[in-house]
């Protein structure tokens, strides 16, 4: 890049025209206070400050970017609303984030109006990083208060800086804080609560080419609509550098604008090639100038950093201790979760159990107790594994260890087109791939945050274990391989790693084809480390475990209960008879039992569980389930499965362990679980009543073991993919993707077993 | 910004930097969008950059530019070329 030459120093008029809007209408709503800031500056600790716990989580209308917004009560009791917008560096925007964050600056972002005021949050610790984007928001010209973040460890680690005479060089209020302890709070409320002016844009150079193709957009633009109230050289230069051809702010102007703003920008481009690195220029050669004046450090850079690093991120160490916090994790998800998880499925057991006999037997009952209760247990069972993982991820990201994971697992995540972003979610999802997706939001980049979603369902998750066990218990015999391996258990290993490659496999077709795109810039800034507030992580995990019950949740427990019609409708004419006669066995049962005749009761009783468990297969066989089961037997009979694996096929869509208990239901055993020896049995000697032949063999179960590893079964991660990806498109691409993939799987499994004779 | 007098040290890229070795920025190249990226970041020329360390698989590297530490991949450290300082 060559030197620009012709430089002229540009002081950018304040805003014009400020704040034109008629005063009746700004006292319609409450006054809009956005909070603006980099990644890392505190400005998330701030807000929850500043709000407690008067805010709500959505997202923006068509985009996957979080809003977060609030309220906040000022010193005088007025109340104002406040947005917490995305971290960014710059107001250039790069990714759907910096987007929404320069389209809500501008007020040009449909469904939340131009702010009344800007809280622009700093971290005194790193300033000069963080001017960029205080430059760029001063210069916009509407009224701007900063927080300078961290002051007190600012002073800890021996930099000073000048509030005074930043607060002249911006025209802006200027309060030190901290988001920590408190303390400047009251002072930033007061000056929240102040009519504050237009801010001074820092004078600054800015070369010929981009500021006189700058003027005359800003000569041009009309002195009314959406952006009148914005300097007008801002918007030139936004609508110049943002890149946008047709997005929110060049439709925002109109069609003469935007065919000017496109002529210059290809006038530029062929006589200036590097005039994009103007603003850079200009701005760091100002921010250099302030930091000088306004910033002394009186101490050596930071040596406990220095320290922690050179162990965290050493070689060998670096590694160890990465791998040995993931096992933590891990183990969190897998095991500290369980107790948690059983005691949910008890209590919603036990409340069914409670309620159930209240209300009439029957269909209400049926449909409170095994559709409602049941499908509200379903959405709560995730609620553990969500808290845990979210409890260690945002003590990670808070604490700054997050950033060096990433840099210590970037270099094998790369070998499939990944970030080291991308480990965390993807180990999280062996456990349940519900929190693994949503932890994918410390993904930044887009297209590795979809290819992410789209791959974690592919890692075996806990609730494929029970499958796994009871076919492997079923077919695989106990015997050892080349003398140390035991057969079952390297069958359990190889499942594992077939969802790893298959993985591997897809990502590396995704970045290939639907999310192939621009290689993104990896750049990660590695933040300070700091001790995390105990009430940041618990509120994001909050956060968390409420957007999904609240969102997710809602749609797990609509299909639960559609599930349960689809198993329990229509009734079957031979259930009316059998549940005469178990009415019968169950009174003679309890006669006998009021005579004291022990031996007869319990023969009744255990008679009653037979005929309770032949009417549960009776009604599953032939319900809309059943039905279903038979209709798609010749699309599963080439991968081995008979109508009875459809009905279990279709019924793990609820969860996959379900798959047990409905194989269990359609032959006749009640509830048994995967260690069950007479489902074991009755899997293994089942016949098919037309031939007479066994109806499972153990390419089978290879083959049914296969399709579970790689077939997307589970409503709920359809239901948190559509949350997290903000539509409909990607859950149903992922469903078919993944389908197919276990389909032709399974296919090859099975027709190449035969071929090679192990049918 | 005025010429160095560096002409005889030779212009390397980032990329190539030991551990602890300090640089000065010389030029960015790459595609525009990139090129943005990295400037808005502060890898204007003329900055002083400190190559903090490599992570453990020899990349991506650790840099402190402007009182903040950043990790980069080597591939786009490549496209920046240095003179040492």
């Amino acid at each position: 890049m060559s030197i620009p030459t012709d430089l002229a120093a540009v002081a950018p008029s304040p805003a014009e025209g400020l704040d034109r809007r008629p005063e009746t209408h700004r006292r319609l709503r409450r006054k809009l206070v956005a909070i603006a800031g980099g990644p890392n500056c505190g400005k998330s600790t701030l807000f929850n400050k500043l709000t407690g716990l008067r805010q709500k989580v959505a997202n923006y209308p068509g985009v996957t970017v979080e809003k977060k917004a609030g309220f906040c009560t000022l010193t005088r009791g007025s109340t104002v609303e406040v947005l917490d917008l995305p971290g960014t560096y710059s107001l250039r925007p790069g990714s759907p984030d910096e987007v929404v964050v320069r389209d809500v600056l501008l007020g040009v972002q449909a469904d939340t109006p131009l702010p009344d005021l800007t809280l622009l949050v700093l971290d005194a610790t790193c300033l000069e990083r963080q001017l960029y984007l205080c430059m760029q928001l001063i210069e916009i010209g509407r009224p701007v208060v900063v927080a300078l973040n961290m002051m007190d460890t600012a002073e800890e680690e021996g930099i000073h800086v000048d509030a005074a005479l930043l607060e002249r060089a911006f025209g802006a209020p200027v309060v030190p804080i901290s988001g920590r302890t408190g303390s400047g709070l009251r002072e930033l409320r007061e000056a929240m609560e102040q009519e504050v002016g237009p801010p001074r844009p820092v004078t600054r150079a800015l070369a010929a080419p981009l500021r006189e193709a700058a003027e005359t957009v800003a000569g041009m633009l009309p002195t009314a609509g959406p952006l009148a109230g914005l300097s007008r050289f801002h918007v030139a230069m936004a609508l110049l550098l943002d890149e946008g051809e047709d997005d929110s702010l060049m439709r925002a102007v109109p069609h003469a604008v935007r065919r000017e703003v496109l002529a210059l920008r290809s006038r530029l481009d062929a006589e200036v090639p590097e005039w994009r690195s103007h603003e850079p220029i200009g701005h760091y050669r100002a921010i250099e100038d302030l930091i000088r004046r306004a910033t002394l450090r009186v101490k050596p850079e930071d040596s406990m950093r220095q320290r922690i690093d050179r162990v965290l991120t050493h070689r060998v160490f670096g590694p160890v201790i990465f791998i040995a916090f993931m096992a933590v994790i891990f183990q969190s998800l897998f095991m500290w979760a369980t107790p948690l998880m059983n005691a949910i499925d008890f209590g919603v057991s036990a409340l069914g159990r409670f309620i159930g006999p209240a209300l009439p037997a029957g269909p209400i009952r049926s449909l409170v107790v095994d559709g409602a209760i049941a499908g509200v247990g379903a959405v709560v069972t995730f609620v553990p594994q969500i808290a845990f993982l979210f409890l260690f991820i945002s003590l990670m990201e808070d604490s700054g260890y997050l950033a060096r994971a990433a840099f210590i697992m970037d270099r094998l995540m790369r070998s499939v087109g990944l970030s080291g972003r991308a480990f965390i979610p993807l180990l999280s999802s062996f456990a349940c791939a519900i929190p693994g997706i949503m932890a994918t939001r410390t993904i930044d980049n887009r297209r590795d945050r979809l290819t992410t979603i789209l791959i974690a369902p592919f890692m075996s998750c806990s609730a494929r274990l029970p499958v796994y066990a009871l076919l492997i218990g079923a077919f695989i015999p106990n015997r050892s391989v080349l003398g140390f391996l035991n057969l079952p258990g390297l069958v359990l290993f190889c499942l594992y790693v077939l969802g790893i490659l298959a993985a591997v496999v897809v990502a590396w077709a995704l970045k290939r084809t639907a999310l192939r795109g621009a290689r993104p810039l990896y750049v990660m800034e590695l933040p300070p480390y700091r001790v995390p507030s105990l009430r940041s992580v618990l509120l994001t995990v909050r956060d968390r475990a409420g957007l999904f019950v609240q969102k997710a949740g809602t749609v797990i427990l609509a299909v639960s209960i559609v599930l349960w019609f689809l198993a329990s409708y229509p009734k079957n004419a031979e259930v009316k008879p059998l549940e005469k006669e178990l009415r019968k066995v169950e009174q003679t049962a309890s006669e006998a039992q009021a005579r004291g005749q022990r031996a007869e009761a319990a023969a009744g009783r255990a008679q009653a569980v037979h005929l309770e468990n032949e009417i549960a297969g009776v009604s599953l066989r032939d319900s809309f389930a059943g039905r279903a089961g038979r209709l798609i037997e010749p699309a599963i009979a080439p991968l081995g499965f008979d109508w009875k694996i459809g009905i279990a096929l279709l019924s793990s869509f609820a969860a996959r362990e379900v798959m047990v208990s409905t194989m269990a239901t359609v032959y006749n055993l009640g509830d048994a679980d995967q260690t069950s020896v007479s489902l074991r049995e009755k899997l293994r000697h089942a016949e098919d009543p037309r031939t007479g032949e066994r109806s499972y063999s153990p390419l089978m179960a290879v083959s049914l073991m296969v399709f579970f590893v790689l077939a997307c079964q589970c409503m709920s991660t359809v239901a948190v993919v559509r949350r997290e990806t903000n539509s409909w498109g990607w859950p149903i691409f992922m469903v078919v993707m993944m389908n197919a993939l276990a389909w032709i799987a399974s296919f090859a499994v099975f027709q190449g077993g035969r071929m090679l004779g192990l049918g | 910004m005025t010429p160095r007098g560096t002409a005889c040290k030779k212009t390397r890229t980032l990329a190539e930097l030991a551990p602890g070795a300090r640089a000065v920025v010389r030029k960015v190249s790459g595609e525009p969008e990139l090129l943005r990226r990295l400037m808005e970041l502060g890898f204007v020329p003329g900055t002083q950059i400190t190559l903090v360390r490599r992570a453990p698989m020899g990349d991506p590297i650790e840099l402190r530019l402007r009182g903040t530490h950043f990790s980069i991949r080597t591939s786009e450290a490549d496209r920046i070329d240095v003179d040492p300082d």
